[in-house]
């Protein structure tokens, strides 16, 4: 692991900057601040979904549709082939009077390997995109941030992010309305 | 959030629900629908004209069967849009109450595309059957067929050298046409009792209709594409008949609802009330039904090929041999390009685009019906005639029934708003939005 930017003065580690907030309205407003100070590396934790927090946090679209998309079609060419070369060229068996290689007679399996791949590639890939599955988090060791499943709500802007500053990052959160702020050891 | 409200409190607070948005200028379409409604039936009569004249060589029975593809093309998208008002009453469906009237406006036409029918039915039973061969070969009798009579002519004696009349296709013809018109005719004014805010039942009346509405959808559905496609060919017989043509029927109709939205958006109504978001949704129906009208189209073909029982066969075997190109376009245009071009969140969500794709969809619905019907006509004619005479034939009959359809949706819409106003769920779909 690279040499962590920002350590504290005990030399461990930062993860990044927690801060709470009062109510979802806060929260809303505290994201389209932290977006609109370009940060890229951070979440907002709600104990239920906030609606439009996609737009004010300003997501990407995702690429899982494409790997689930590359995924099923690997699949099912995979399947397609398997099926003519078993029938066709390493085991010919007259099945129905029907010629070997029958396209007819591959495709519920052909699409079931599709289906096959695609499910894989979607839990894969949505596991590897959110860099799961993993021990344990960082915030999971703060006492105050159980209340995020209950009635408290919270953003965490990492130490990762290009434009994170132990200094600018705390004040920017203090601006946006955090009734607490403290920093998560790695 | 989508607490409900009287329809005065939600048009104060949504701008989208200003008058002059939701409505069209009355009268408006009027010029343009009968004019489209006049070719149609000039259409009709031409395409009727060269059959009955022999016109180029062509037969009066091609130009009956092109009549037949372009109502059943018609019947086909009506009874879609009844299958999605019944499906959004039944799943009370909220994202739907701003543009539920038009899939009602499609609806509405069902009588008049039962009345485009029967003439076909009419024609064929005076004449003693030009199209279904059942009603043809009933004078002398055959083998398969007298197994199958009853389901034609009730208990009537066939073989006697002269055809009975057909009392049991003509009963369960007359039960689908009054099944529709109640189902249509029904839940239309209940749509409309709601606008007027008098009854605040009108919504639960309609979802409770829908429940036994939708058990007679699907019975007359699948029976009458028995009736009036599979039984072209008496001998063939396919229990996937109804399910395939009513797949078929749901794909064109949302395409068909989608086209009268993005026209009506076009001509800058409905700004903010149908959005992206809805056409997002619908584009995501017409995805959905192109692929099941693929996993039904390859089934029926699947199992037929596999047991090779001549009886079945026979209905792909000659229409692979003698009309391959058609069946490769089908199969390519019906599900490989709206499954790859729908298939993209941004065509679903571009309304021009998807309107596109909703025209495409609606000219597949015509070639799957072509594929079915026009095969039979010259079928076993050793010398089909060809040429030029034959093409026209073909777009007029087909196109009469399109163009009074489309005629008669112009006129329509603009009689009143192109929404319901009175829908309790009216705030929820303004503030639809699709958050994948």
């Amino acid at each position: 692991m690279a040499t962590p930017l920002y350590v504290t003065e005990t030399g461990e580690p930062i993860h990044g900057i927690l801060a709470e907030f009062a109510t979802p309205a806060d929260l809303y407003h505290a994201a389209e601040k932290i977006r609109d100070a370009g940060y890229r590396r951070w979440d907002t934790f709600s104990p239920f979904p906030v609606h439009g927090m996609e737009e004010a946090m300003g997501f990407d679209r995702t690429i899982l549709p494409l790997i689930v998309a590359v995924g099923g079609f690997t699949g099912a060419g995979l399947g397609f082939l398997m099926q003519w070369w078993m029938s066709a060229v390493d085991y010919q068996l007259v099945t129905q009077g029907k010629p070997f290689a029958s396209w007819q007679a591959f495709v519920p399996i052909t699409f079931e390997c599709g289906i096959l791949f695609s499910a894989f590639a979607a839990l894969i890939g949505m596991l590897a995109l959110n860099g799961l599955p993993r021990w344990n988090h960082p915030l999971m060791k703060k006492e105050r941030f159980l209340s995020s499943s209950d009635d408290k709500f919270f953003v965490c802007i990492e130490a990762a992010d290009g434009n994170f500053h132990p200094e600018r990052t705390r004040q920017l959160l203090e601006k946006a309305g955090a009734t607490s702020i403290e920093l998560v050891e790695e | 959030m989508s607490q409900v409200a009287s329809p005065h409190s939600i048009a104060a607070q949504f701008p989208a629900l200003r008058a002059d948005n939701i409505t069209l200028p009355p009268g408006s379409g009027k010029g343009l629908g009968t004019m489209l409604m006049a070719a149609g039936l000039a259409c009709v009569v031409g395409a009727a004209a060269i059959g009955v004249m022999g016109i180029g060589g062509v037969f009066a029975r091609q130009a009956l069967a092109a009549y037949h593809i372009g109502s059943m093309c018609v019947l086909a998208m009506s009874l879609g849009a009844l299958f999605f008002v019944l499906v959004f009453h039944l799943t009370q469906a909220g994202w739907v109450a701003a543009f539920r009237r038009q899939a009602e406006n499609v609806m509405a036409f069902l009588p008049f595309a039962f009345a485009m029918v029967l003439p076909t039915l009419i024609i064929e039973i005076a004449t003693g059957g030009k199209l279904f061969k059942w009603l043809s070969k009933a004078a002398t009798g055959e083998y398969v067929l007298e197994h199958k009579s009853f389901y034609f002519f009730g208990g009537a004696e066939i073989g006697t050298g002269h055809v009975p009349f057909p009392t049991f296709f003509v009963v369960r013809a007359l039960v689908y046409g009054a099944v529709w018109t109640l189902l249509s005719r029904r839940l239309l004014s209940l749509s409309l009792l709601q606008d007027s805010g008098q009854d605040p039942s009108a919504f639960a009346k309609a979802r409770f209709t829908s429940a036994w509405g939708m058990l007679l959808f699907a019975l007359t559905t699948a029976f009458a594409a028995f009736d009036w496609l599979m039984s072209l060919d008496y001998v063939f017989f396919s229990t996937m008949w109804g399910i395939y043509y009513f797949s078929g029927a749901a794909f064109s109709s949302a395409a068909l609802i989608v086209l009268i939205l993005a026209a009506l958006r076009g001509a800058g109504k409905l700004q903010g009330a149908v959005t992206h978001e809805h056409f997002h949704d619908l584009g995501k129906l017409m995805f959905s039904f192109t692929v099941f009208w693929g996993y039904i189209a390859f089934s029926q073909y699947f199992l037929i090929w596999y047991s090779n029982i001549p009886e079945e066969t026979a209905f792909f075997k000659y229409r692979s041999e003698h009309w391959k190109g058609l069946g490769i376009l089908l199969m390519v245009g019906h599900f490989v390009v709206p499954f790859l071009i729908v298939l993209f969140r941004g065509v679903k969500r571009n309304y021009r685009l998807l309107a596109v794709m909703a025209l495409w969809a609606i000219l597949m619905q015509v070639v799957d019906i072509y594929w079915i019907v026009r095969p039979i006509v010259y079928a076993g004619n050793d010398q089909p005639p060809t040429g030029a005479m034959v093409w026209i034939t073909d777009i007029l009959g087909v196109a009469g029934p399109l163009a009074i359809f489309f005629g008669y949706l112009i006129t329509t819409i603009p009689k009143g708003p192109l929404l319901g106003v009175g829908d309790p769920f009216l705030r929820e779909s303004l503030e639809h939005k699709n958050y994948v």
